[in-house]
């Protein structure tokens, strides 16, 4: 038992380095991630209309959009110029976002897991824009201050709570949207794994069984 | 039919005395704890390593244009390579977990004493190709980190004296790290397990010649050994149904905890992230590393931090039998020493900035202080045990050994082994 919690303790020392490694940063927002196939498309529409206008998600095609329940007809919708099963990269020339913004803009398959707590990372860069000055000319963001991108939701125009709360749902929507683009094989690594911890506990309660029966002999 | 087959290959090949010998006959202490089956573990890890590490090579392009690209390939549209590639990153951290608890258990159990010199060294020889093999593996997915590690990482070879930079060039085939890096890297990084294998083969050979320690550090009488089939590769079986638990909860549930963030960005030289941060499992050194101020001293140091686990058999020439369970004084050195250790990790992960590099010095201090009084603190022990006599089981343990030296020409000697050990499986079965 004292082994045992020696262990654990020491498992215990070591994730919390590791979270220490990962933790800092600003004030992120907490936001709930909606694994749904809606939210999931809702944030998709939003990412080819909005997003995509500078930002590319160059591991994903357009035709892999049906893995979260979206029909062709659905997504032929969203194209373009391109072909359905094009991969999804921002039809405005490298040169013209370049030129704007002094670097291309970064690349958002990856997105999710490429920030330190990724999911919150995006909400809140979304939802932390305001006007810096009393024109309301210039905005800013509190999360990435000099930020180059633009107020993409609009968020620092929105008057009245409700406004606020549509714009934030919205981004949620994203977030979901983007955290499935991360990792579209999550949900089944995570049926598979459910499985597989259960054959292995129900293994290794035989094994145990097993080891007490053999060394029974020689008690 | 089987029997016929059986006896056809052992005309020709020692295979059924290797089954008895290694195995069916293998005497093993029966007192061994959870600790000694880590050993089986880290080898069931090296062989999922090697496994999943063939089938990556399969789809994985080793080119800075393509590398960072290729590991996505691999997680969206090769058949189940995203579980080929958590296993294989989620290995990596097993891995070093698993050794790091069987150098820890050596320690404790002081299992490097006489006559198990040999295959302490070489176990640590072993250690240092796993560091080389992790360093040179981390670079293949091209991420910020993989880039920046090795820059910083190769570019530590600046400070030996006269050609520092010809060796930094040599080691990256370029200027800074590139693509002639990443090629070399990758080829040694497919080769490197093979001379581990081998190496692993080695430390198995010394361990069999000279068998098992036990947590009471004394040779057991051999009455006291059993053969390791059936009842340590049950035990061990058991044991790896533990871990793969664990380590499967992570591969399917937290893949990406193993993984920094910075490293799914990819490797941009333009662009330096706020903290070089390497792996965990190379943080304490790390934290050696930069809390002596002098480069070459720094670098010094790390490389002291590993290499003076070889001289813990001169250093620990206590009088007292076995480690710290009959040793009041190493127990408390070496407990003192796991903390120090974890605290050096911690302070790896902290930006060199205030209170972090005064506490790395003096966490550096106690982790080569502690090696170097070790002499000092086995004799005050001795002293000690001499006024109040060792533990009634150490005393009774010894008292057993010595029989048993008396009657046989020399513990080692395998006939002896053997014909004691057909004794107890005898008496065994006639128990039963």
């Amino acid at each position: 038992m004292r082994k045992l919690l020696v262990l654990l303790s020491a498992v215990a020392m070591l994730a919390g380095v590791q979270s220490a490694m990962a933790g800092a940063g600003g004030a992120l927002k907490m936001v709930d991630i909606d694994n749904s196939d809606q939210a999931r498309q809702r944030g998709a529409e939003i990412v080819v209309s909005t997003c995509m206008m500078c930002h590319s998600l160059k591991y994903i095609k357009f035709s892999d959009l049906s893995q979260i329940g979206m029909t062709e007809e659905q997504i032929k919708y969203l194209l373009e110029d391109q072909d359905i099963d094009d991969r999804m990269m921002s039809l405005t020339p490298i040169e013209v976002r370049k030129e704007s913004y002094g670097k291309v803009p970064p690349d958002l398959a990856l997105m999710a897991i490429a920030r330190k707590k990724g999911p919150q990372h995006i909400y809140t860069l979304l939802t932390d824009y305001y006007y810096k000055d009393a024109e309301e000319e210039e905005t800013d963001n509190h999360l990435f201050p000099g930020i180059k991108m633009p107020d993409a939701m609009a968020y620092a125009d929105a008057e009245s709570d409700e406004e606020r709360a549509e714009i934030e749902a919205q981004a949620a929507d994203v977030t979901s949207f983007l955290v499935w683009a991360a990792d579209p094989s999550a949900e089944s690594r995570r049926t598979i794994g459910a499985y597989v911890i259960v054959y292995l506990i129900i293994l290794t309660t035989l094994l145990y069984f097993l080891k007490r029966r053999i060394w029974g002999k020689i008690h | 039919m089987i029997k016929k087959v059986f006896s056809w290959v052992d005309e020709r090949f020692p295979l059924d005395e290797m089954i008895k010998h290694e195995l069916t006959e293998y005497p093993v202490p029966r007192n061994l704890n959870y600790m000694w089956s880590f050993g089986f573990l880290a080898m069931f890890v090296l062989v999922v390593q090697l496994l999943s590490g063939i089938f990556l090579a399969m789809h994985y392009k080793a080119d800075v244009g393509m590398a960072f690209d290729s590991i996505q390939h691999i997680m969206r549209d090769v058949n189940y390579g995203w579980l080929i590639r958590y296993l294989h990153s989620t290995g990596a951290s097993a891995f070093f977990a698993l050794i790091f608890i069987h150098i820890g258990r050596t320690l404790y159990y002081g299992s490097y004493r006489r006559p198990r010199e040999l295959l302490w060294w070489t176990g640590l020889v072993l250690l240092l190709l796993l560091m080389a093999t992790a360093f040179m593996g981390y670079l293949l997915p091209w991420g910020q980190m993989s880039f920046w590690g090795a820059q910083v990482i190769t570019a530590l070879f600046g400070v030996t004296p006269f050609i520092g930079e010809e060796v930094v060039i040599w080691l990256r085939g370029d200027f800074v790290v590139g693509d002639a890096t990443l090629t070399r890297f990758f080829a040694l990084h497919y080769l490197f397990p093979f001379i581990i294998c081998a190496a692993v083969a080695i430390h198995l050979v010394a361990l069999h010649w000279v068998k098992s320690s036990n947590p009471s550090g004394i040779t057991l009488h051999a009455k006291d050994n059993i053969p390791f089939h059936p009842y340590f590769t049950i035990k061990d079986l058991f044991g790896l149904g533990v871990f793969m638990i664990i380590f499967c909860g992570f591969v399917f549930f937290a893949p990406e905890f193993w993984i920094m963030p910075e490293n799914n960005v990819p490797a941009d030289p333009m662009v330096t992230p706020p903290h070089i941060v390497p792996e965990w499992y190379f943080l304490p050194f790390y934290a050696i590393l930069r809390s002596i101020p002098d480069p070459l001293g720094g670098v010094v140091a790390m490389a002291m931090s590993i290499l003076i686990f070889l001289a813990m058999p001169w250093l620990d020439r206590s009088n007292v039998p076995g480690g710290a369970k009959f040793r009041p004084g190493y127990r408390i050195m070496i407990y003192v020493w796991f903390l120090d250790l974890m605290l050096l990790g911690y302070l790896g992960a902290q930006a060199p900035e205030g209170i972090y590099i005064l506490l790395g010095r003096i966490a550096t201090f106690i982790y080569f202080g502690l090696f170097l009084m070790l002499p000092f603190i086995s004799r005050r022990e001795e002293r000690r045990s001499r006024v109040q006599g060792l533990p009634r089981e150490a005393e009774r343990l010894i008292r057993e050994e010595q029989e048993e030296l008396l009657r046989s020409e020399h513990y080692l000697r395998r006939e002896n082994d053997q014909k004691e050990l057909k004794d107890i499986r005898k008496r065994l079965e006639d128990e039963s």
